[in-house]
Order: structure tokens, then sequence, then C-alpha cells
């Protein structure tokens, strides 16, 4: 009896250290990967709210995910866009660039257009042009008008 | 009295003249030069910024250019297999470009500016020149990759729909191997319907 509570503890322990959320530990003015300078960020949400610029109103598009990692020494940024609409909806979007002092890092990118169809999820996908441009914003805007 | 009513006359056709003219009266503005243009379905300025953007992007990531030699390429020519003229070099010059700025990679002189380079080489040789600062002929750098491709295109036309596909493909081809070492395509389509 004794010895089954023990192993049955032991299982247990086991199993709770592995489900156990892992601790990242960020370098200081990062929050989940991205740049966020002395921003305070304590969540994903506040992180997109702090990321994502909206044009004017993009009714049915919402922001759902915003990754960043480091790829050979340029950022990365992966952005889900949900279309919350049954019917395709099309957006325009670009990528705003600032080196580390929060200076323009890069020209004006191109507005790109981008069809998502209804209900699903799309990702915007971009690298930073040049190894100065640490930080950006993403711009979103409506095309269906 | 009839003179009067002439001049009445002639007074209101001057101002409906004024008006019809001033409402047909042209009005220029600027505008966004990144703004998505979709005027015509045809090849437009959006079409070419996110080509140039799309594989400028792609071609940072290689093993070539993240190796921090910045290598040394050259762009050849992107042959036009669409059935509507295309300015390819207006496309390779936005990507060299956008290459160039992004500091990682070189460029040598390509075909088409290669006379120009010599003719500047034989004119710092002319007697108007101090030799000791004129550049030397037969010190030029030769490109370690080029950079060609094509753009093609597929139309499709009814009655009220018109359909555009384009495809832009690029390769960076190892000059000294032969080898392909990076290649990418960007994709666009257009649908305009009446």
């Amino acid at each position: 009896m004794k010895l089954n509570s023990l192993v049955t503890t032991l299982v247990a322990s086991i199993g709770l250290a592995g489900c156990a959320s892992q601790t990242k530990y960020e370098d200081p003015g990062y929050a989940y990967g991205c740049p966020v300078g002395a921003e305070k960020i304590n969540s994903k949400s506040s992180l997109i709210k702090a990321k994502v610029e909206m044009a004017g109103a993009v009714p049915h598009i919402d922001v759902v995910d915003l990754r960043c990692a480091q790829r050979s020494e340029q950022l990365r940024i992966d952005v889900d866009l949900k279309n919350t609409d049954n019917d395709v909806r099309r957006i325009a979007y670009k990528f705003r660039w600032m080196d580390k002092d929060g200076m323009r890092a890069w020209d004006d990118e191109t507005w790109k257009p981008v069809l998502i169809y209804g209900n699903t999820i799309y990702t915007l996908t971009t690298q930073a042009p040049s190894q100065d441009a640490t930080d950006f914003r993403v711009v979103i805007m409506d095309q269906d008008k | 009295m009839k003179h009067a009513l002439c001049i009445r006359f002639a007074c209101a056709a001057v101002l409906f003249a004024t008006i019809v003219l001033s409402g047909c009266a042209e009005k220029t503005r600027y505008g966004d030069a990144r703004g998505v243009e979709t005027v015509t379905n045809q090849f437009g300025s959006t079409d070419l910024q996110m080509i140039a953007e799309s594989m400028t992007r792609s071609m940072l990531n290689t093993p070539i250019v993240t190796g921090g030699e910045r290598p040394i390429m050259t762009v050849q020519e992107v042959k036009n297999k669409t059935s509507e003229y295309i300015d390819t070099r207006s496309i390779t010059d936005s990507i060299r470009v956008e290459l160039q700025k992004s500091g990682r990679v070189r460029f040598a002189v390509d075909a088409a500016a290669m006379d120009q380079q010599i003719e500047e080489l034989k004119r710092q040789q002319s007697d108007y020149y101090d030799a000791k600062k004129s550049a030397e002929i037969g010190k030029m750098v030769g490109a370690a990759y080029r950079i060609e491709g094509n753009i093609t295109s597929i139309v499709k036309e009814a009655k009220d729909v018109k359909d555009v596909y384009y495809k832009f493909s690029l390769q960076l081809w190892n000059v000294q191997s032969g080898l392909l070492e990076w290649a990418d395509e960007k994709e666009i389509r257009k649908t305009t319907t009446r």
C-alpha cells in the first residue's frame, strides 16, 4: 500500500513537472521575442496593441497573434490575421522599420494587397530589410471600400 | 430695350460657360507612390514594388548572403515572357537597390554598364589625369554570383471578367561552379470584373 502511494506520487510529480509552463528569460527591451523598448508589455494583446496600427476602420479583421524571432542576425516577424466574416476580405499591409534609437531605418514599404477567405487565418510574414532595422510597426488598411 | 436684353443674355451666357468650364477643370494632386494601384489589371507599380521587395527579403535569407562575406553579384537580364510591355530593367534595378541598401552584398558592373565603365577607365589613362591617382586598368573585380530571371503571364478573358496571373522567377547562379544557389518566385493574380 505504502509502495503504491509512493509510485503514484512519483508518477504525478513527473507528470506535473512535464506540464509545467517553461519560463523563458527575455532580453531587456524585448517581449515575446519582439523588440518593445521601454514599453511595459505584459500580455500578447498588449504587444499586438503596441505593434499594430490600423489605418482607418478595418472591420472583421482581427490580429490574433504576433511572433518575432532573430534569424541570421535579422528580425523575422509573423502576424496572424483572422477574417471573422463569412465573406472574403481584402486588406493591404506594410511594415515600418525603426532602428534602436526609434529613428526610421528604411524607406516606406509598398502597401501589399492581401485576400483573406472567410473565417480563416492568414499569416503576414516578413524579415527586417537590414540589420539596422531592429524595431517595427505593422500597418493594416481596408481595401474593400 | 432690345440692347438691354442682349446684354442680359450675354451675361447669362458667360456665367453659364464659366460654371460649365469650372466643372470640367482638371485637378492634379500628389498621391502615395507606394499605394495600391488598381487603375487597370496590367502590370503596375504595386506589382513591381511587391516583386522587388519579396525577392530581396527572400535572397537576404540565403546562406551566401547571411555568411557575412558580402558576396559580389551582377544582375543579368530578366526575360519578359508576357504578352505586354514590361520594363524588366526597372524591376532588377529596384532589387539591386534594396540588396545594396541592406549592406550585405556588393555589385560588380553588369553587362549593360560595361561600356561606360571601360570608357571611364580609358579616360583616366589620358594625360589630363594624375597617373598616381587614376584608376588602373586590370583591377576590376568580377562577380562571384549572377542574378537572372523571367516573368510570365497567363491572361484569361470572358465576357465580363479578365483574369491576369503573373509569375516572376529569380535565380542566383554561382558563376564559377554553375550551381544554382538560390531561387524564388512571386505570384500575382488580378481580376477585373465589369
